[in-house]
């Protein structure tokens, strides 16, 4: 019989009815959600899309924040051995519409009025259904004959559990490895995004190698473990952290409010196991350093003196590969006692015993800040089209600037002329929904992944990456420049958000930089400096000169032809309905070209046009 | 029905862990320690000393109530002085002689005529609340500061009662398991009354921290903060002035039931004139001081006023100029006084919160380590 996330979820209502599976926050509480529970609206949304008419394979679209009904849905769809796809809360309605029509899926899943609107708005004849979770300016309003409440849908479901005992784990037994359980779709920072089919079978190699063979984390995480879950969970990442780490090892999954309120959901929940994007821990270490730095003048004096044992703490560690030495161990110690416990508590990372960081490149010296105040952070190596099986750094093997080792079980090479990472397992997905050409260019005859990063070995184990294969900058004078590298040393600056490097085909490299409002606003207050908007914000005079100095400071590190030679402000914060960002804030550089082409013309000395 | 998740005192998965009486770890053992101290206190402070800090623990009482009134629902009142006046005679008359000078019903079950003091206050309280609670402010202020006057002069007037002017009757007797605690014996008069106080002080403050958080709680907030604004959230006015009025003369009856039990005897002008006023005032700047609807604060407040005697015969050995004769000045009887009033003005101008507000930003400034916000 084949293990599924659905039949993972059936045996721990068995073994742990009582233990928690899920908290969702509404009204200011923390909900709890037993396994039993959990399975029991599993069992009636499965009848429920039973008796929707949806058959095996049939495609269940998810277009909602993280929450119970997510996961609820996926669960049932994968029981009746549908295929899930989710969809970013953020993706305008043009986007929904390429997505819901190029999946073709028959129920949809719309979280609130918001969400409901997007997919009313656009042409895909073939949903049938559209069920919305949040009520709230919808009952009552609209009477588009496909809608559905989640609340009748599962009512329908239990009534057709009555009617039809047994029908869902009839399925559940029929399920093979290599049935469609989800269509992931790719970010798509250069054309429309691919949907990654991950199978079955893909899934359970992947959290066996992370829960079993190879664990990232000794003791392995379980029933005692609690995460939170934030990002978006039609992401591969989230979606293992999420809903794999939920069914696979029982850990408690603890729904955050929402993106905004994370640091304040962090500390409530104080989670043993964090997974969080480069953007994230970049922002809880600007926030650190806000807080610390506007604290009065005792606490700051004290923070400083603890920070700077924690750099130098960190940076013994980075050299030891994570682990301390009893100098470190004992400086830790007392540290911990007077500063590091209380930081941690405030920060909601006390409890973390695992950290780690993937989805983008980090820089070195976030992941040193976060080390030293005794928050391991592991960086992981992964992408859809694998599962998020690659590499890992693991605990007392981390070596910084890379993102670690083969994960047991997962080949991984190197390739000798274009420098291309290469990977093959049985987590390596099934193809692109109805895109041969894609998946021919990307999984060789023989089962390898073409990831499209460039990467090198170090040291013969770990694996350090370059960047992008298709984003390396070859300048007029004939050089490879890695634009992520210098990028991510600017991003490291808390005043900084956003650094697009640019210097294909050009005598020289530049920068586009969008300064982060928070910080920066924080900055110009503490020196008297009035502004208005961001746009004027950026472009204050004492703002530039900031810029301008880190620029340089950035410069000093790197070899002539990869400095930095001039940059602009970018006017505006870039934005995923604008275009700019893709789904998962990423940027897309095409749309930057045309939208700040002006700048960029103006810093090659060219004739402006705009 | 939800347990805590523990090592993580702030998910909370009910709402009564949100709202429980001590509803972190830290406020369970500190209480748990500050009643620990009272109660060893006594075997290790002094006797006159002791009285004293009794002294605050039986004004602590009122204190509270008044904060019930005063801090919690937002109704000055400075006629608590009167229903201290009503307990302290109800106490007296429940458990004196039944042969003696003045009247007596000779029951001598200590709780019965603590009770009995607090329940004759509120009936007190009830009949003055439909007066006071069609008023506001600085009306209701001089309504209640009558009722010290009316009160002052019946006090004297009914000899059979008080015992008559300059004369004066005694308190009651606290005879607990037939044990009378105003006897020397095992141990002195003073420590067993103190622990008597202490328990009778922490039953009534659990019940008010409890009627605080309660439905009455949050509607006398609401009426504080803005009657109207109450009224039209449904908050019945009327019901819950009235509901705060009794509350608060009841704490005050159970304050004036114990207030002359160390000393044994009292006369109505303690209760008349400018000593009525005065102890009127003075459970305003207990509440003033402690800070403005907390019990903690109220408590807090009670002991500096309690104290304040004390405080102010220790000054002139730390500055010269102020003499302990009567007849010489400044000395230290009008430093008292002026130090009442001292301490009001500065309070409202530079801690409004109180004691209780200084606690607060002290808990704060380590509750938000190593930030500041």
């Amino acid at each position: 019989m084949t293990t599924t996330i659905a039949s993972l979820v059936r045996d721990r209502a068995v073994s742990l009815p009582k233990g928690v599976a899920m908290r969702h926050k509404e009204y200011g509480i923390w909900r709890e959600y037993t396994w039993v529970d959990y399975w029991d609206e599993v069992l009636d949304a499965a009848h429920g899309l039973l008796a929707l008419g949806v058959a095996a394979h049939d495609r269940v679209s998810v277009h909602s924040e993280n929450r119970p009904e997510w996961l609820v849905l996926d669960l049932a769809t994968v029981a009746v051995r549908g295929t899930t796809v989710g969809l970013y809360p953020t993706n305008p309605a043009a986007e929904v519409e390429y997505l819901v029509g190029h999946c073709g899926s028959v129920v949809h899943l719309a979280e609130d009025q918001e969400q409901l609107d997007k997919i009313l708005a656009v042409d895909v004849p073939e949903v049938r259904t559209i069920v919305y979770v949040e009520p709230r300016g919808i009952a009552g309003h609209y009477d588009d004959p496909r809608l559905m409440s989640w609340s009748d849908f599962v009512a329908a479901g239990a009534a057709h559990r009555a009617a039809h005992p047994g029908a869902v784990e009839a399925l559940m037994d029929q399920a093979r490895p290599d049935d469609v359980m989800t269509l992931v779709y790719t970010s798509g920072t250069t054309g429309p995004p691919k949907g990654a089919m991950l199978t079955v079978a893909n899934a359970e190699f992947a959290m066996r190698t992370v829960f079993e063979d190879n664990s990232f984390v000794a003791p392995a995480p379980g029933p005692k473990d609690l995460t939170l879950s934030y990002l978006p969970l039609c992401h591969v990442a989230e979606r293992f952290f999420t809903t794999w780490f939920n069914a696979g090892a029982g850990v408690q999954t603890n729904f955050a409010e929402s993106i905004d309120t994370v640091p304040q959901n962090l500390r409530e929940v104080q989670p043993t196991l964090f997974f969080a994007v480069p953007r994230i821990w970049e922002k809880l270490l600007a926030t650190a350093r806000i807080k610390l730095d506007s604290a009065t003048r005792g606490k700051r004096l004290f923070a400083r003196f603890w920070l700077r044992q924690a750099s130098s703490i960190g940076r013994t560690l980075v050299d030891n590969g994570g682990s301390h030495t009893t100098g470190t161990r004992i400086r830790y110690a007392i540290g911990w006692l007077v500063f590091f416990r209380a930081l941690k508590t405030r920060l909601g990372l006390r409890r973390v015993r695992y950290a780690s960081c993937g989805a983008a490149p980090i820089a070195p010296e976030v992941l040193e800040f976060f080390m030293g105040i005794g928050v391991p952070v592991h960086e992981v190596y992964g992408m859809t089209e694998n599962s998020a099986i690659a590499t890992a750094n693991r605990p007392g093997r981390v070596r910084l600037g890379t993102v670690g080792e083969p994960l047991h079980g997962a080949e991984v090479r190197i390739d000798d002329q274009t420098g291309e990472i290469l990977t093959r397992h049985p987590s390596v997905f099934a193809g692109y929904w109805r895109n041969e050409k894609a998946t021919a260019e990307t999984i060789t005859a023989d089962g390898w992944l073409h990831t499209g990063d460039v990467g090198e070995w170090v040291d013969g184990t770990h694996v350090a990456i370059t960047d992008r294969m298709k984003d390396l900058i070859i300048t007029a004078g004939g050089k490879n420049v890695s634009p992520s590298e210098i990028e991510n040393a600017l991003k490291a600056s808390p005043f900084v958000k956003e650094a697009v490097v640019i210097g294909d085909g050009r005598r020289f490299l530049t920068a586009l930089i969008g300064i982060e409002l928070d910080t920066v606003g924080e900055w110009a207050q503490r020196r008297d400096l009035a502004f208005t908007t961001y746009r004027d914000l950026s472009e204050k005079p004492e703002v530039v000169a900031l810029v301008k100095d880190l620029v340089k400071q950035v410069n000093e590190r790197f070899a002539a032809v990869e400095q930095i030679k001039d940059f602009r402000m970018l006017p505006k914060e870039l934005d995923h309905e604008d275009g700019e960002l893709t789904a998962t804030q990423k940027v897309k550089r095409s749309a930057i070209d045309a939208s700040f082409g002006h700048l960029i013309a103006q810093m090659y000395g060219e004739k402006v046009s705009a | 029905m939800s347990t805590r998740v523990s090592g993580r005192p702030e998910l909370y998965t009910a709402y009564g862990q949100d709202m429980a009486f001590l509803n972190t770890r830290p406020k369970q053992l500190g209480v748990l320690a500050v009643v620990v101290v009272a109660a060893l206190l006594p075997l290790t402070v002094s006797d006159d000393l002791l009285k004293l800090l009794g002294t605050g623990l039986v004004l602590a009482i009122g204190a509270i109530g008044l904060n019930l009134l005063t801090g919690y629902a937002g109704q000055v009142s400075l006629g608590h002085a009167f229903f201290v006046g009503v307990g302290a005679y109800t106490a007296s008359v429940m458990a004196g002689d039944p042969d003696g000078r003045a009247m007596g019903l000779g029951i001598t079950f200590v709780p019965a005529w603590i009770l009995g003091a607090g329940v004759v206050a509120a009936a007190a309280g009830a009949i003055v609340a439909p007066l006071a609670t069609r008023l506001r402010g600085l009306y209701l202020a001089v309504v209640t500061l009558g009722l010290v006057i009316i009160g002052g002069y019946v006090f004297t007037e009914w000899a059979d009662l008080s015992g008559g002017a300059q004369v004066g009757r005694d308190a009651p007797k606290p005879v607990v398991l037939g044990a009378d605690l105003t006897v020397d014996g095992a141990y002195t008069q003073e420590q067993k009354l103190f622990w008597l106080f202490l328990v009778v002080l922490v039953v009534f403050a659990v019940l008010a921290r409890n009627i605080g958080r309660s439905k009455i709680g949050r509607a006398f907030a609401a009426v504080r903060d803005r009657d109207v604004a109450a009224g039209v959230m449904g908050v019945e006015l009327a019901k819950y002035k009235l509901i705060a009025f009794v509350l608060s003369s009841f704490y005050a009856g159970v304050c004036g039931s114990l207030l002359f039990v160390a000393n044994g005897h009292f006369g109505p002008e303690r209760f008349s004139g400018g000593y009525g006023l005065l102890l009127s005032v003075q459970f305003i700047a207990m509440v003033l001081i402690g800070g403005v609807a907390t019990v903690s604060g109220s408590i807090m407040g009670a002991f500096l006023i309690a104290l304040l005697p004390r405080i102010a015969s220790e000054l002139p050995s730390f500055l010269p100029f102020v003499t302990t004769a009567s007849n010489e000045h400044p000395n230290v009887f009008e430093i008292e006084v002026g130090l009442y009033g001292l301490l009001i003005i500065a309070f409202l101008l530079f801690e409004p919160r109180g004691l209780f507000g200084i606690w607060h930003r002290i808990r704060t400034y380590w509750k938000s380590f190593p930030f500041s916000y």
